[in-house]
């Protein structure tokens, strides 16, 4: 009798145990994937993460709007209304972000909250709480055989909620961060343009011109979106050109294009202070660079930064494509053979062929 | 009814994969020390075994050496359970012939899936 109730205390801890050891290996798989990710993504893998732990059918993660007054669905899997929001009143997966703590509602269908939401009959609600505010809740619905929602599902969800709120709150600190640098690096280019009446819009076309290349390359997105910053800040060094060069309704002496020449080098050197752009000051430094060695530096082929290979397509290209003092703009078709001619001479024959597959699409 | 041989020198990973497997039906023999191994596996005839990399006398991955080396019982996958996470160890196990290749702490859950995947429901 004694050894009974010993074995079954045992084999109750080694359950608990086992339990715990769940957790473990779940936080230590989340921490891990959440570090890198954007906003959509990490709540994507929380939907999936939840599927998964939890064997249940349904999942869904939910945010607070900005007023504070409604909860919206950014990401789900199983029973569930994309579109779906939640007011804020007297509401299950409110009460439970207001008091900062996971509930469960079994048979859901036999209580008042039978409505609640269609076709659903057991229900887990766990805030999602960052380090400064409420990001949100994960909501898990219907256990694949049909269980009930146990104390220790409870736990796992709590600690996918709590790698979920740091990382999220990380990820829109970041993505903050990254809106006002691009902002200051727009009104920036935007003081370089007001001075020159032939360049205005020269720099977001390049930009989106570059970013598209870059995209039918499959470049990555972290690759992306330095391509993104050197794009934006290519001719930043003709901040130091005379304005009269940059403004000259006429064709330019020799000494003026040499001139003009120096701004790849003098944009490097504005920016050199900044250890964090090394790549993208690469960039523009060599963004006039020839394929077969005959740009400013001399540099071929490989040598040149990709970005740079890049930027001078898409640069190139702005350029054919717009109004010059001396001449009239040619048009797209032209411009695309003008591009084409060069490819192999002037541009990389790889960047040609995405530029290519961009313009034909 | 299959069944899974389990060698690691922590108590606590044994008892908690006997208990996981009991309960799905399948039938365990639990090793503490790595040194018997050999002859057990030999005896046993497992479905599949389950070795803990790092353990004194004799490591998972000289286990699973001499297991592979031995023509009775060289079919019978291997999985390695392991805190070393990095890919090169990955490598080294999975040239030594280990079925899979599971790092330190593992979902119980998972595990019990990549088992059935692997042998069955025999």
């Amino acid at each position: 009798m004694e050894t009974n109730n010993i074995q079954h205390d045992l084999s109750l801890t080694v359950q608990e145990l086992t339990g715990a050891y769940e957790e473990l290996s779940l936080l230590y798989r989340i921490s891990e994937i959440y570090s890198t990710l954007s906003i959509d993504e990490i709540c994507s893998r929380i939907v999936d993460e939840a599927v998964g732990t939890l064997s249940v059918k349904t999942a869904a993660v939910l945010f607070i709007d900005e007023q504070g007054e409604s909860l919206y669905t950014m990401s789900h899997k199983g029973n569930w209304d994309s579109d779906r929001r939640f007011a804020r009143d007297n509401d299950i997966i409110w009460n439970s972000i207001e008091a900062k703590k996971p509930s469960a509602f079994c048979r859901i269908r036999e209580t008042p909250h039978r409505d609640y939401i269609p076709r659903i009959s057991s229900l887990m609600v766990c805030p999602i709480l960052g380090k400064k505010k409420v990001v949100g809740a994960i909501v898990v619905a219907d256990k694949e055989l049909g269980e009930e929602f146990f104390s220790n599902d409870t736990k796992l969800l709590m600690a996918i909620s709590s790698q979920a709120g740091l990382a999220i709150e990380n990820a829109s600190l970041y993505s903050e961060l990254e809106t006002l640098l691009v902002g200051a690096i727009r009104c920036l280019v935007k003081a370089l343009e007001a001075t020159s009446q032939w360049t205005a819009g020269h720099t977001e076309r390049v930009t989106e011109y570059a970013g598209m290349i870059g995209k039918f390359m499959d470049l990555e997105p972290e690759m992306l979106e330095k391509l993104k910053i050197c794009s934006l800040l290519h001719d930043i060094g003709k901040i130091a050109t005379p304005k009269e060069i940059l403004n000259k309704g006429a064709r330019l002496t020799d000494s003026e294009w040499l001139e003009i020449r120096r701004h790849p080098i003098v944009g490097a050197e504005i920016l050199g202070e900044l250890k964090q752009f090394k790549d993208v000051i690469l960039g523009i430094k060599f963004h006039h660079e020839h394929w077969d060695g005959q740009g400013i530096f001399g540099l071929q082929r490989d040598d040149i930064p990709l970005m740079s290979r890049i930027l001078s397509v898409a640069d190139t290209f702005d350029a054919l494509t717009s109004d010059r003092p001396y001449r009239p703009k040619k048009s797209k078709e032209d411009a695309v053979k003008e591009l084409v001619r060069c490819s192999g001479s002037q541009f990389d024959p790889v960047v040609i062929e995405a530029f290519l597959k961009w313009v034909r699409t | 009814m299959s069944k899974v041989v389990v060698v690691d020198d922590e108590p606590f990973i044994l008892m908690m994969i006997e208990d996981k497997l009991k309960k799905a039906k399948i039938d365990v023999v639990t090793l503490r020390e790595s040194r018997n191994a050999l002859e057990v596996i030999r005896k046993e005839r497992p479905d599949l075994v389950i070795l803990d990399w790092m353990m004194p006398e004799l490591s998972g991955i000289e286990l699973c050496k001499r297991i592979k080396e031995d023509s009775d019982i060289s079919d019978i996958p291997i999985f390695m359970l392991t805190a070393k996470g990095q890919d090169s160890d990955e490598q080294l196990g999975l040239q030594c012939g280990v079925a899979r290749y599971i790092t330190k702490p593992f979902s119980p859950k998972s595990l019990l899936e990549l088992i059935r995947e692997t042998i069955g429901n025999k």
